[in-house]
């Protein structure tokens, strides 16, 4: 199987999950765009030295992946293109700040932590995202971001690249297909195929990508997308982003953990 | 909405069209089409067939001579007007179908003209009835036979309540049980039909009234049942007769 079709099958797997009937996909899509936001913001805004209540908010994730039903694994190996890139942005800390903070046979430095810090936040706020992707369809995504009042044109673009991004996926697969089958043994693309297939391959997505959008406009599309699933707000929805918010500000502002740490000693 | 209750559906005089090239694609063509009626447009590949059909929803506009759809004439003004009469089955389902469920993308043409969830959902659930399909109507789309993808993307169509229904060669890419499931859907379906295929078995299936294509121009319009005896005619214009004459 070519890597393209591997992603297109994680792309379809994807689907796969925000299409079932869990608990979180049947939540209000504004409600967990908004959860989301909340989550990530309180993350980034833990001071650099807070490790401990920083790496606390784990606990979101954890019930979260158990409640939807994910796979923490599946959520990794999707996301292991950007959790590198956030991990590496602390990589320095190390280096720049020395600030002794504790002593545990060696000197534990301001940096380290701070670094620590930062790729919790980094992974947290990735997994964060990749559970919302993975219990809400796109369309659900830009219902909310229009409720939002986001403007309808920057909406419908986002709705447009994600079909259009399928459609080269497909195309390109089909291609590189082809083009395998005629020539077995080389390994990649010979460079001088390059310029023909690359020219075929937005070609044919052009002419795909056309077709896709003439049966939406003869379908009354006129230039915004009408959301199926015009849904109201329940007690669920309120009361998941009630309990949510209240988890978030005990963990950010107040020394909750110490109180319940102190309660055991 | 749709308050006149016309029998006129086609109206074309002296058509002609072409593409960026001067060579015209159609030229001089005539049909003139009432409610009820099944028509199948035959001819050779790259004749014409598929030009003739976007014409007729408006996906082009730079045509010459007279295009009226139930008595609008086919201008910018009334193309979104007209489309709410007429429905066009593309050839390639695969891009017909964008969404990631039957169901969603059926909903889809309705949802936008503003009918509510009711309304919305009355549709889907009659025009995924109509083509055997209300079992699946929760199935992603990528998982669908060629068939089921066929049968759901008239399903789509069929939601918008059109008069008239165009398709694009809807018998290529079926096994004989599909086929035979699509023929019998066809004829069920009390709308105006134009059917552009080379499968000329399949034309008689379902379709009385038979135009024949050659050289971007009409060469036949008349009862199915001649034109497909016609060897001479047929053989002349690129085709050959139906299979189930052959022997
Ligand atoms: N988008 C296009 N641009 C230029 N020429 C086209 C285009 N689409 C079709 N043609 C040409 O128009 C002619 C008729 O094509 P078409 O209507 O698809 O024929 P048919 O459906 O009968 O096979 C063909 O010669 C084809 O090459
Ligand atoms: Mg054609």
């Amino acid at each position: 199987m070519s890597k393209i079709e591997k992603n297109l099958r994680e792309v379809k797997k994807l689907n796969e999950l925000q299409m079932r009937d869990g608990i979180l996909n049947g939540l209000h899509p504004v409600v967990k765009l908004v959860t989301t936001i909340l989550y990530i913001l309180a993350l980034v805004s833990f001071p650099k030295y807070q490790v401990v209540p920083c790496f606390v908010m784990c606990i979101y994730l954890i019930l979260l992946f158990n409640l939807g039903d994910l796979s923490i694994w599946d959520g990794i190996r999707r996301m292991k293109l950007i959790l590198p890139l956030v991990c590496v942005v602390g990589i320095f800390n190390p280096f720049f700040d020395h600030t002794e903070i504790t002593r545990v046979g060696i000197v534990i430095t301001g940096g380290m932590v701070s670094m620590i810090t930062l790729m919790l936040k980094g992974i947290y706020a990735v997994l964060a995202s990749y559970i919302l992707i993975a219990t809400t369809s796109i369309e659900d995504i830009c219902y909310a971001l229009r409720w939002f009042h986001m403007p309808k044109i920057l909406v419908t673009v986002i709705l447009l690249i994600d079909r259009y991004f399928y459609i080269l996926g497909e195309e390109a697969g089909r291609i590189m297909a082809a083009y395998k089958l005629r020539a077995p043994k080389q390994n990649g693309i010979h460079y001088k195929a390059w310029g023909p297939l690359v020219g075929q391959w937005l070609l044919r997505s052009m002419d795909r990508a056309e077709v896709v959008y003439e049966s939406m406009s003869l379908r009354g599309f006129r230039g915004e997308f009408t959301y199926a699933g015009r849904k109201s707000f329940r007690w669920v929805d309120i009361a998941y982003l009630v309990f949510w918010c209240a988890v978030f500000y005990l963990l950010r502002y107040t020394a909750v953990l110490e109180m319940l740490g102190q309660m055991f000693i | 909405m749709k308050t006149e209750t016309l029998k006129e559906c086609i109206n074309i005089e002296h058509l002609g069209f072409s593409y960026d090239t001067e060579e015209p694609v159609l030229r001089d063509v005539n049909l003139y089409a009432v409610k009820g009626e099944s028509i199948g447009l035959i001819g050779a590949n790259g004749i014409g067939k598929s030009t003739l059909l976007k014409l007729l929803v408006g996906l082009d506009l730079n045509y010459s001579g007279k295009l009226e759809i139930v008595t609008h004439p086919m201008v910018k003004e009334n193309v979104n007007h007209i489309r709410e009469h007429i429905g066009y089955v593309f050839q390639d389902s695969d891009s017909q179908l964008f969404m990631t469920t039957v169901e969603e993308d059926v909903a889809f043409g309705p949802l936008n003209y503003g009918l509510d969830k009711e309304e919305v959902e009355k549709r889907v659930k009659y025009a995924l009835s109509k083509v055997h399909l209300l079992e699946l109507r929760k199935k992603q789309i990528y998982k669908m036979s060629g068939g089921e993808k066929k049968l759901a993307s008239i399903a789509t169509i069929l939601a918008m309540h059109p008069d008239i229904i165009l398709m694009d060669e809807p018998s290529v890419a079926l096994d004989p049980k599909n086929r035979r499931v699509l023929i019998n859907i066809l004829n069920e379906m009390p709308q105006m039909k134009l059917i552009a295929s080379h499968d000329l078995d399949f034309i008689m299936d379902t379709c009385e009234r038979t135009v024949l294509m050659d050289d971007g121009t009409i060469i036949f319009d008349g009862p199915t049942e001649k034109i497909m005896h016609d060897r001479e005619m047929l053989e002349r214009h690129g085709l050959e007769l139906p299979l189930r004459f052959q022997r």
